[in-house]
């Protein structure tokens, strides 16, 4: 199945996110991730939602059906040719500092905290796909705990 | 100033002359406020849903007087608000303007799970247009105000504000002012763009002139732009025969020699086979559901559709379009007549092609209409359709209910005036007809108006006969009575092997029922009655209920089977011919 993402820019009132996400399961589909924050303009939000779907119309579907809420000034999708996907993950993990070491120059991560020797609070930001890597490279049964923020993106 | 004095001000501001609803707990200080002003009618239902349909049916037919009116429904928190669902989510399948008002809790309680508490705007938000919860007294004009703009404009619907009670008693800031005259909504979310743009409307014509056997599609947007009118000398101008949606009947006379009738699953045969035939549909103001459609990749597979539809979100939804108009229906009918480009052709072939259509099912049709009993010498539905449309020559309003009795009005009554046909079509939601004729009666005083139900859907909101008795409102009422859930019936025989599951109905004795409101009943099991007994009801003066003795064996013909195909269409009683007829298809 395809991953697409929506980008919606909604008026900051309460029931917004209500509605979207009510119309998402009213298609049946199962939100992937869904990130809500300010814009530039005082007032109004921006919402990126990433679904799967392959059908091209019926994410058209969605789109216009998003787009007549009151609330929506505007919806779009964007496809990754065109546009940046990124999220955050934030890893409490247990490894050795050196071995962390051997990750440095290829991926994207800030140490917020070293809690002991061997366990370490980081932040990784990338494309969902460069945060999975890392996961995976690091070694899941280090793994302590994950937080990650879901997508946001931004067109090219 | 108080939150509910400029909640009935705004109201009065909009034009409101009738609120139906009911009382109770939260909405007690707007009531109270009402009757010190005695600014409105109020009208009380004896259900709430009564009251969602009685505002329904002024806001449809009023949209065609003088003085369009939007219809207000009002119930208190909770249970009240609850019972208001179905009648709203009829309207928002419906595209019909309405405003419902209900009490809220006060808001120092709300989310405790307080008496009578209910998440209304959460309950109503997917069934309506738009919802509200103002939370202080200076909104609430600005609120109503916007909600009846937000229904009116676009495509039509529902409008929800849940007002709690503390905020209707609340005083406003000093500083308070608005103006009705001069207040714009600031909605930048919200669009809608009646007037059409000139390069599709070009290609389209091209389209038009191009095409040899083109069928016009007549929605409920036609209806609901009163632009009845212009589609016909449209379709006089460019000789196009026209096909209806059940929404779309009345728009312009049923028996013009341009009409096809009623299309989808009991549409007639010309206008299905018209449609499976056609090389170009040019639809106004519908949205291709699937009572209309039947199955999607067979319909009008050589068709080019050019769909004018003021809801971007129902273009390319269920059928692909070659020219999409994104605009009002009658904007873009009036820009059409104007353009000298669009021409008239004779389509002598299509013409006569559609005239043998006409013939496959017309003399059955007649015979049986003509013959008027069926099984036991039980009346037909369509016969007496038949009959009450000579008697009143086609130019009564007709609010039908929901069924087998609601295809046959939408069939057999002989429309002859603009907006003269209501119904609960998208929803499908049994018990409309009694309530919604109450709005209707009012709305046009002057017009003589039949609701007309099954034994089912009448007993859905039979007490509605209290509010009748209350208010002396002289409806005519008629129940054709066959003892079954008619619709559901026909499908068991044509697809369960006749097992009547669930459909076998009990009825109380109907003229009990009347006189217990004081309205008088009569009750025609003869041929020879029928007509005698309508006019009896046309002279009466008041309401008077007619229950017609109905055979349960009767069937609407032709069907699409649902989920199945114009192919598919059944012309004649699988049981009588002995044929084996398609089976049932997926959809519902």
């Amino acid at each position: 199945m395809k991953r697409r993402a929506i980008l919606a820019f909604t008026l900051d009132h309460p029931g917004v996110l209500n509605k979207v996400s009510m119309l998402i399961r009213k298609k049946m589909y199962n939100v992937d991730t869904l990130t809500v924050c300010r814009s530039r303009i005082p007032g109004v939000s921006r919402m990126t939602i990433t679904l799967q779907e392959d059908n091209e119309p019926k994410v058209t579907q969605i789109i216009k059906q998003l787009e007549k809420f009151t609330e929506v000034i505007s919806a779009k999708e964007l496809d990754t040719d065109h546009s940046y996907w990124r999220e955050v993950a934030i890893v409490k993990l247990e490894v050795d500092a050196a071995h962390l070491e051997d990750f440095h120059g290829r991926y994207n991560f800030e140490v917020l905290e070293q809690k002991t020797e061997d366990i370490h609070i980081l932040q990784v930001a990338g494309s969902t796909l460069r945060i999975d890597a890392f996961l995976d490279e690091v070694g899941q049964e280090h793994i302590i705990e994950i937080a990650r923020t879901g997508v946001t993106a931004l067109e090219k | 100033m108080t939150g509910k004095k400029l909640l009935l001000k705004a109201l009065k501001d909009r034009g409101v002359k009738y609120i139906f609803g009911y009382t109770g707990g939260a909405i007690m200080p707007v009531f109270d406020e009402m009757e010190k002003l005695n600014d409105f009618k109020f009208v009380m239902s004896r259900h709430e849903q009564g009251a969602a349909f009685m505002c329904q049916g002024v806001s449809r037919a009023s949209l065609s007087t003088a003085q369009p009116q939007i219809g207000v429904c009002m119930s208190t928190s909770g249970p009240g608000a609850m019972n208001l669902v179905t009648g709203v989510a009829d309207a928002h399948m419906d595209s019909v303007p309405i405003v419902a008002i209900t009490g809220q809790v006060a808001t120092g309680v709300i989310a405790t799970d307080a008496f009578q508490e209910s998440d209304v705007v959460g309950v109503m938000m997917p069934i309506s247009k738009q919802t509200y919860m103002p939370l202080h007294a200076d909104e609430i004009e600005k609120t109503i105000h916007e909600g009846f703009y937000v229904a009116t404009t676009g495509r039509g619907g529902p409008i929800v504000i849940d007002i709690p009670k503390d905020v209707q008693n609340q005083q406003v800031s000093e500083k308070y002012q608005f103006d009705p005259a001069t207040f714009r909504p600031h909605l930048p979310g919200y669009f809608y763009s009646p007037t059409p743009e000139r390069e599709p409307l070009q290609r389209a014509i091209e389209l038009i002139n191009k095409s040899e056997r083109p069928v016009m599609f007549c929605g409920h947007g036609v209806i609901n732009s009163n632009a009845g009118g212009l589609l016909q000398q449209f379709a006089e101008k460019v000789n196009v025969p026209v096909a209806f949606t059940l929404h779309g009947l009345s728009a312009m006379p049923a028996d013009h020699p341009l009409s096809l009738g009623m299309m989808g699953m009991h549409g007639t045969v010309e206008a299905n086979r018209a449609i499976l035939e056609a090389d170009l549909l040019i639809s106004f103001g519908m949205r291709f559901d699937d009572r209309v459609t039947g199955k999607l990749n067979e319909y009008a597979q050589n068709a080019d559709v050019i769909h004018v539809e003021i809801d971007p979100s129902e273009i390319d939804k269920n059928v692909r379009t070659s020219v999409a108009i994104n605009a009002d229906v009658y904007r873009t009918l009036h820009v059409l007549l104007d353009d000298p480009m669009v021409t008239f052709k004779p389509r002598r072939r299509w013409l006569e092609k559609i005239e043998g259509f006409r013939n496959v099912m017309a003399q059955d049709l007649a015979a049986e209409i003509a013959k008027g009993v069926g099984v036991d010498n039980k009346l037909l539905m369509k016969s007496i359709v038949h009959q009450l449309s000579e008697v009143t020559q086609g130019r009564d309003l007709i609010v039908a209910d929901v069924g087998q009795h609601q295809m046959m009005a939408a069939r057999f009554y002989n429309y002859q005036t603009n907006n003269s046909w209501y119904a609960s079509g998208g929803a499908g939601t049994m018990g409309c007809s009694l309530p919604m004729a109450i709005g209707v009666k009012l709305a046009r005083p002057d017009e003589r108006v039949w609701s007309i139900s099954g034994d089912g859907g009448f007993q859905m909101n039979a007490q509605e006969l209290g509010t009748i008795m209350e208010h002396n409102i002289d409806l005519k009422i008629i129940i054709l009575n066959n003892g079954y859930l008619g619709m559901v019936r026909q499908w068991q025989t044509f697809f369960f092997d006749g097992c009547y599951a669930g459909t076998p109905m009990l009825s109380p004795d109907f003229k009990l029922l009347a006189q217990a409101y004081g309205i008088p009943h009569r009750k025609i099991e003869k041929l020879e009655d029928v007509t005698p007994a309508l006019q009896e009801a046309i002279d009466y003066k008041g309401a008077m209920v007619l229950e017609f003795i109905c055979d349960p064996a009767e069937v609407i013909l032709p069907m699409v089977p649902s989920g199945g195909g114009f192919e598919d269409m059944i012309v004649s009683h699988p049981q009588k011919k002995g044929g084996k007829i398609t089976e049932e298809g997926e959809a519902a």
